[in-house]
């Protein structure tokens, strides 16, 4: 949870370049590589509404322009409107002296629209209530709906146009007629008129000239309305005019007078699955029900990677050495080792111990290339391979790596509550690992910041090194019946402090 | 005990008014009746007398206080801090405003300042605060982390039946401060 709210003290460099703190990095067992946010192909899974949770088909969400038809939000200030059960107001007039209390009638409940914040109801903008509390409110009428539907028809024109340039140009038809059976098979496709059809035929070489079908273009206009006198004289009432945001939140309308506010329906919201773009298998996916806050698929790195956190650091003094303790954490089910390397080590994974020999061969040849291509082409993205961006920051101060490395156990649950104490026996240089519990391990490193620095420029020290460690990857594929124990390599950015005082 | 405590403080408590044992109420204080102090709400009359009229409910940590700022000039006029009827105090709001009208709402955490005059109808959202010389104009509600003003269609309902529901269920948990006053005279018994 602290990851969410503290700075980014200690950075993953994911293969794209990016650097993340480990919360915000996948970790692809199919490529065995680090892969962030940035480098993953971004799916949308479903939507749905943030207020009812109600799932929707893409299909409908398209029809109902991203917006649930049952919730609304708050025009004013963009809450979720909630249902209120009100009577019906009983208007009685006394006549002339006349008892009220003769004409008793029974009230009728009706609902109304209200927030809670502000305190806007329907009844403020004059929206009449309803018998029901489902609603069947009435909809605001967009002023522009016929210039748009026109937009939008001519532009399906042209492209079918498009396509079927683009098609006469594969198959060259002989005969003119032929581009009549083209044209309609697109008929189908994008319902265009007969009239159209025909008037197409007509111009056969040049679509796009002046047809009847091309809507009026926009024009802009210099002259702008005079501004009414009283602007001058009266005085402005800023509770009785919108807000910008308020204006923004209703392109279609963009009404100047508050009491003109209607009730906006509330915009559906998408659940995401993250693909890896080498390898195309999915390194997130969640539950189909929008209630549930679980994965099907979670391949986050804080399951598979070696977390480090900083524990302590001295005092820090330009070109002295200071001692740095890091607490290492094994999250994988499988006994890890990890090396310390320096930061210019070659980042090529290393595949070691596989039990059948061939495998290390066939291994190197098909990383990174299979493709095993699990959907079909129409929905696939085209992977966007991006080129490794630089590494932004360097790092000032020199770390003094140790030779040995350092054995993690495996996790264990159940050890979490066993205060009988630990069994293992691991050969450690009491020097190097200061501490170790379960599947954790604290070890002391020695951290010499670069001379130039000074204590004023407020210039953090940080530090870099190659963490490399030994992974299980349990996932068996055709050629590998086994589960193959990689060496692989990721190199972390540590921010460990300022400076305090001079050399 | 109570009555000594009303004594040294001058606590006028109208007839059907329901004010908590413990409250903290500092000088001269006028409580109308039909209004609910709820226990640990603070009324501190410091600078002057304050003066509370029907129906409000101040709930618990609400401040009302009248108080001048530290570095003001000692005033030629005993300033007299007036709060009319049917407000409500939500848990923890400050009200230090001289003048507040009828039937204004202050949520939770909300600050009125001094120099700001409060009409009628007004709802101070939750932690809005008011600190600038200010007449607020009638229904309007402040709202939001920016204090966005609107004004409203009506006013808020007087809370009667809640004020109903706190006099049967306060009195079963609470000690009363017993009512001194008859407020067979105007308002408020003055
Ligand atoms: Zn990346
Ligand atoms: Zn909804
Ligand atoms: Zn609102
Ligand atoms: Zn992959």
């Amino acid at each position: 949870m602290s990851y969410l709210n503290q700075p980014d003290y200690v950075c993953y460099v994911c293969n794209c370049g990016s650097l993340k703190p480990i919360s915000k990095i996948y970790f692809c067992r199919h490529c065995s590589k680090i892969r962030c946010g940035y480098c993953v192909c971004q799916e949308v899974d479903s939507h749905y509404c943030p207020n009812c949770m109600e799932n929707l088909p893409s299909s409908e969400v398209r029809l109902k322009k991203n917006k649930c038809s049952n919730c609304f939000k708050c025009p004013c200030c963009f809450q979720t409107l909630s249902t209120r059960a009100g009577h019906v107001p009983l208007r009685v007039v006394p006549a002339d002296g006349e008892d009220s209390k003769d004409v008793k009638t029974t009230p009728k409940k009706v609902y109304y629209l209200s927030c809670s914040l502000c305190r806007w109801t329907s009844r403020d903008a004059g929206i009449p209530d309803q018998s029901m509390a489902t609603g069947g409110w009435p909809e605001q009428e967009n002023p522009h709906t016929s210039r748009i539907n026109t937009l939008i028809d001519y532009h399906k024109i042209l492209a079918s146009i498009e396509k079927q340039q683009s098609e006469r140009k594969k198959f060259r038809p002989k005969h003119p007629y032929m581009q009549i059976i083209y044209l309609f098979s697109f008929q189908a496709m994008f319902r265009i008129t007969s009239a159209m059809v025909r008037k197409h035929i007509g111009h056969p070489a040049k679509p796009t000239n002046e047809s009847t079908d091309q809507p009026s273009p926009a024009v802009a206009s210099t002259e702008v309305e005079e501004l009414p006198t009283d602007i001058f004289t009266e005085p402005v009432e800023i509770t009785k005019i919108t807000t910008l945001e308020q204006r923004l939140q209703q392109p279609d309308v963009q009404t100047e007078n508050v009491n003109e506010l209607r009730p906006q329906h509330r915009q559906l919201l998408v659940r995401r699955s993250q693909r890896c773009r080498v390898c195309e298998h999915n390194l997130c996916k969640p539950d189909f029900c929008s209630q549930s806050a679980k994965f099907k698929i979670q391949l986050a790195a804080f399951y598979h990677v070696p977390e480090v956190r900083i524990v302590t650091c001295e005092p820090l003094r330009p070109g002295k050495s200071s001692e740095l303790l890091l607490k290492f954490c094994n999250p994988t089910q499988h006994q890890t080792q990890v090396v310390l390397l320096p930061l210019d080590t070659p980042m090529t994974p290393i595949l070691t111990l596989v039990d059948e020999k061939e495998e290390v061969k066939q291994d190197n040849a098909q990383q990174g290339s299979e493709s095993p291509n699990l959907l079909p082409s129409i929905v696939r993205q085209v992977p966007v391979v991006e080129e490794t961006k630089s590494i932004k920051i360097t790092a000032n101060a020199d770390v003094v790596l140790p030779q040995n490395c350092l054995i993690l156990p495996r996790r264990d649950d159940a050890a979490e509550y066993d205060d009988t104490g630990d069994t293992h026996n691991f050969q450690d240089d009491p020097k190097f690992v200061i501490w170790r519990k379960g599947n954790k391990a604290v070890i002391k490193l020695h951290v010499i910041p670069h001379e130039n620095l000074e204590e004023n420029n407020n210039q953090p020290v940080v530090i870099g090194f190659v963490m490399q460690y030994r992974y299980v990857n349990t996932i068996t594929t055709l050629e590998h019946k086994a589960p193959q124990k990689l060496d692989l390599k990721v190199k972390l950015y540590l921010t460990i402090g300022n400076i305090v005082g001079s050399a | 005990m109570s009555s000594f405590v009303n004594r040294r403080t001058n606590v006028k408590i109208a007839v059907g008014a329901l004010v908590c044992e413990e409250s903290i109420l500092k000088g001269d204080i006028t409580i109308g009746p039909n209004t609910i102090i709820h226990p640990k709400a603070s009324i501190i009359a410091e600078a002057g007398p304050i003066i509370i009229g029907e129906g409000n409910i101040i709930e618990e940590m609400a401040t009302i206080a009248n108080r001048l700022p530290v570095d003001a000039p000692e005033p030629t006029t005993i300033p007299v801090q007036i709060i009319g009827s049917y407000n409500v105090f939500e848990t923890d709001c400050t009200c230090e405003a001289f003048k507040v009208g009828d039937c204004n709402i202050l949520e939770s955490k909300a600050y009125v300042g001094r120099e700001v005059e409060l009409t009628s109808g007004c709802i101070i959202g939750a932690s809005c605060s008011l600190t600038e010389s200010d007449t607020i104009p009638e229904d309007t509600i402040i709202y939001g982390n920016e204090c966005q003003r609107r004004e409203m269609h009506g006013k808020p309902y007087p809370p009667i039946s809640q004020i109903e529901f706190l006099l049967k269920i306060l009195p079963t948990y609470h000690h009363i401060r017993k009512p001194n006053i008859v407020p067979t005279k105007n308002e408020g018994g003055l």
